[in-house]
């Protein structure tokens, strides 16, 4: 019997179920964005306008749904990309952990970045 | 029927001889109707008797003559000279397993895989005094997939594979596929937990090369994308 069988992983069905709801999620996010701020609100602003915008509850909602998906949908991509190529396990867990920490520093970077948005005095 | 001076190239290989394979080409006449056998055969028999390569059934049935020939895997049995638009055919093994020798892969692995999916009906229910009847409607679900005569084309040409011996492959996923779907079968449960494993259905990246391999015409990526729901609400 082949050697492919003795280490396995179940985590590929929750993995691959996400994959598909962050896909679909990012989809509507994406053309919400377009249809809203690129089609419909066509137009020069001025500055005050556009954070007004962007501080409101639901646009930082937003933001931050894109934000968590996006990540997730981008990390989980290249997480299964690396494991078609990467097959020593200890090299596979270091490049998890590589994911795991892009993954939080841009979760906070982007979290910061909503934040001092939402908190800009205008 | 007209006569067509055919450049035939073949990748050699002999393991106990060669370092590693090499292209060899052979200039002949046949007539311009014949098959990639056909060509093979009047080269083993009339020109050089070393070359290598399987045949069997000659009906597309065994699955024995699969090949690589001019970059897509075909059963030579079935494939006509015509459909190549060329006279310079490139004839190589299946990608992806060790070559035995000339054209002649090593399907040991191939089968192990399959043979780990479960490839048998599975019954724990008491079987009927006469055969287990099957509503039309449930055949239709495993009718296409039953029909893979195991050539191993679709497993040869997967990238995912290329990239990972270890992945199943799409034959083998096919084959459980089929036993999953079969309404007279009980064995669900073990092969659903043999394939939601990191080498198994989740390697298929739906790239499509497996269907256009297939010369039975199977959907492969679709019945494989309905077992990774099947896994899915299994897991979840
Ligand atoms: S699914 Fe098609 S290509 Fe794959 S082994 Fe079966 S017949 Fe051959």
């Amino acid at each position: 019997m082949s050697k492919t069988f003795k280490e396995t992983s179940k985590t590929g069905a929750v993995l691959w179920f996400f994959q598909r709801v962050t896909a679909v999620i990012l989809f509507i996010i994406l053309v919400y964005h377009f249809v809203y701020y690129h089609f419909i609100s066509q137009g020069v602003y001025p500055w005050r306008t556009v954070v007004a915008k962007m501080q409101s509850p639901w646009f930082n909602l937003l933001q931050f749904t894109f934000l968590i998906t996006a990540l997730y949908h981008g990390l989980n991509g290249v997480w299964m990309v690396a494991e078609d190529y990467i097959h020593c396990k200890a090299w596979r867990l270091a490049f998890f952990s590589v994911i795991l920490m892009v993954g939080a520093a841009l979760l906070f970077v982007g979290t910061l970045t909503i934040i001092k948005i939402s908190s800009l005095k205008i | 029927m007209a006569k067509v001076k055919l450049n035939v190239k073949v990748l050699r290989y002999n393991p106990d001889t060669d370092k590693k394979p090499y292209w060899k080409t052979y200039e002949l006449e046949t007539e311009d109707d014949v098959t990639i056998l056909d060509v093979l055969n009047e080269i083993h028999w009339n020109i050089d008797g070393t070359l290598a390569y399987r045949r069997s059934c000659r009906s597309a049935i065994c699955g024995s003559c699969a090949m690589k020939v001019n970059g897509r895997n075909v059963l030579a049995c079935e494939t006509g000279l015509h459909q190549f638009n060329s006279h310079k055919l490139k004839i190589e093994p299946l990608p992806g397993f060790k070559i035995i020798k000339d054209l002649v892969v090593d399907l040991d692995e191939f089968f192990a895989k399959l043979e780990r999916i479960l490839p048998y009906l599975i019954l724990k229910k008491p079987t009927p005094d006469k055969e287990f009847l099957q509503s039309p409607q449930d055949f239709d679900k495993i009718q296409e997939a039953a029909m893979c005569i195991l050539c191993g084309s679709c497993t040869s040409s997967c990238p995912s594979l290329w990239a990972n011996e270890d992945y199943l492959g799409p034959a083998a996923l096919l084959k459980a596929y089929r036993f999953i779907f079969d309404s007279r079968d009980d064995g669900t449960d073990e092969r659903l937990d043999i394939i939601n494993d990191r080498n198994g259905i989740w390697r298929c990246h739906t790239i499509f090369n497996c269907m256009e391999a297939c010369p039975k015409d199977i959907k492969i990526t679709e019945y494989l994308s309905r077992l990774k729901v099947k896994a899915t609400e299994n897991s979840i």
